[in-house]
């Protein structure tokens, strides 16, 4: 420690016999040879990490409040808007799912088609509208929910497979309504997806009830994570 | 702040502390528990953006040391219902293992062989390279205590390292020999 003064670096105060024990340690990082992390990897875990806290932030209004049964208390109301995306059917069942609807989104193709690198798969990809997250909502108990339940084109139990970027992707179990398709993708360009996770929290690997129409997710409690009173509803509705 | 601006000062200030995470998570736990609790941090971050300074990395870094101790308490109680459930699978060895030279090895256990609270010490100042005042606001502690303590760290991890070295009868470093 003689030679201290010497030695100013960016560590005030160190000499350098510090710097040569620091370089010994450092020889040992076991870090030192961890890879760089994968850009796309990153991005998207910042991504969902403010999805997250916006999901609550946004809900400003009584179904704040996580619990399925608060959330299924709390949406009152009448009208169950569902509005917003085209429904895009990808080729059922075709070698090269071609997107229609004039929806140019060519991530769409790549997204179904590479998790399908097996075997062809088909898939459906859904819309959702942003206003209909905070719209008003008949009781999902309700006849009147049971009603609106009846009236979808599109129902069916599955688990997510992602949300990542814009899209949350599920891989369907059981169909009560509609075509069946391999995969179903829930578009939701840019803030949208922050909408869409307020009104039903998908997670990955979550089990899901989803309904809709004319290519639209049905939000308001009838689409929602799985649940037996959810379920008996969907049995209702569709006739088990 | 408006949910725009938060984006913005996220992206900004917690975005560029990534990667350093990531390697502070890897220096001290398991590929799994690294992921997961990179995850936690960047959600602490998000929540109380409000909170995080302009130097988002020694904050952030203290934010992952809380995280990481969670994480790993709660992963102790899952080893120990395991262990009621099966005796078979012994629990896999938290820690990274890297492969390194002899001398890396024996700096690695002079490290493991100093109390925790040096060992952290001295991993903060050489592996994330941070200064003493910046290991305070990581360990929360005033930016004196953290230069005095680790002061004493580093002479005891030469001391451990005079004696391990002594005691394999390996060649002595030359650090510290200097006239």
């Amino acid at each position: 420690m003689t030679d201290e003064h010497e030695h100013e670096q960016a560590h005030a105060g160190e000499s350098p016999r510090d710097e040569a024990l620091r370089e010994r340690l450092r020889a040992a990082d076991p870090a030192a040879s961890l890879p760089a992390a994968d850009p796309d990897r990153v991005a998207r875990l910042l991504e969902d990490t403010m999805t997250d806290q916006l999901t609550d932030e946004s809900r400003t209004d009584g179904t704040r409040n996580r619990s399925r049964l608060t959330w299924l208390v709390a949406a009152a109301a009448v009208v169950l808007i569902a509005g917003g995306l085209a429904f895009v059917f990808l080729g059922g069942g075709d070698d090269e799912p071609d997107v229609a609807g004039g929806d140019p989104t060519p991530s769409a193709t790549t997204g179904s088609s590479s998790a399908a690198s097996a075997a062809p798969t088909s898939t459906l990809t859904l819309g959702f509208d942003e206003s209909a997250a905070s719209g008003r909502c008949v009781a999902p108990d309700s006849a009147a929910a049971l009603q609106v339940l009846e009236g979808q084109q599109l129902a069916f139990d599955g688990t997510v497979e992602s949300v990542s970027g814009t899209r949350v992707t599920l891989v369907p179990q059981r169909f009560y309504a509609g075509d069946e398709v391999d995969r179903v993708v829930v578009e939701a360009p840019g803030a949208q997806l922050r909408a869409l996770l307020a009104a039903v929290r998908f997670q990955e690997d979550g089990r899901y009830l989803v309904s809709a129409s004319d290519g639209r997710v049905t939000l308001c409690g009838l689409s929602g994570a799985y649940d037996d009173a959810l379920a008996a509803q969907y049995e209702k509705a569709f006739g088990g | 702040m408006t949910s725009e601006a938060r984006r913005t000062r996220f992206e900004d200030v917690v975005t560029p502390a990534v990667e350093p995470l990531r390697r502070f998570l890897a220096r001290r736990t398991d590929p799994a528990t690294a992921d997961d609790v990179l995850g936690d941090v960047l959600l602490v971050c998000w929540r109380r953006i409000d909170e995080v300074p302009d130097d988002a990395l020694p904050w952030a870094y203290g934010v992952a040391r809380l995280c990481l101790a969670n994480a790993e308490r709660s992963s102790r109680r899952q080893r120990r219902v395991a262990g009621r459930v099966a005796t078979l699978d012994p629990p896999a060895t938290v820690g990274p293992a890297a492969p390194g030279s002899p001398a890396d090895d024996a700096v690695r256990a002079a490290l493991a062989a100093l109390p925790e609270r040096d060992a952290e010490l001295l991993r903060l100042w050489a592996w994330e390279q941070l200064t003493a005042s910046e290991i305070a606001v990581v360990l929360d502690v005033t930016p004196n205590a953290a230069s005095i303590r680790l002061h004493r760290a580093r002479e005891k991890l030469r001391e451990r390292l005079r004696k391990d070295g002594a005691a394999a009868g390996h060649e002595e470093t030359t650090e510290g020999r200097r006239p």
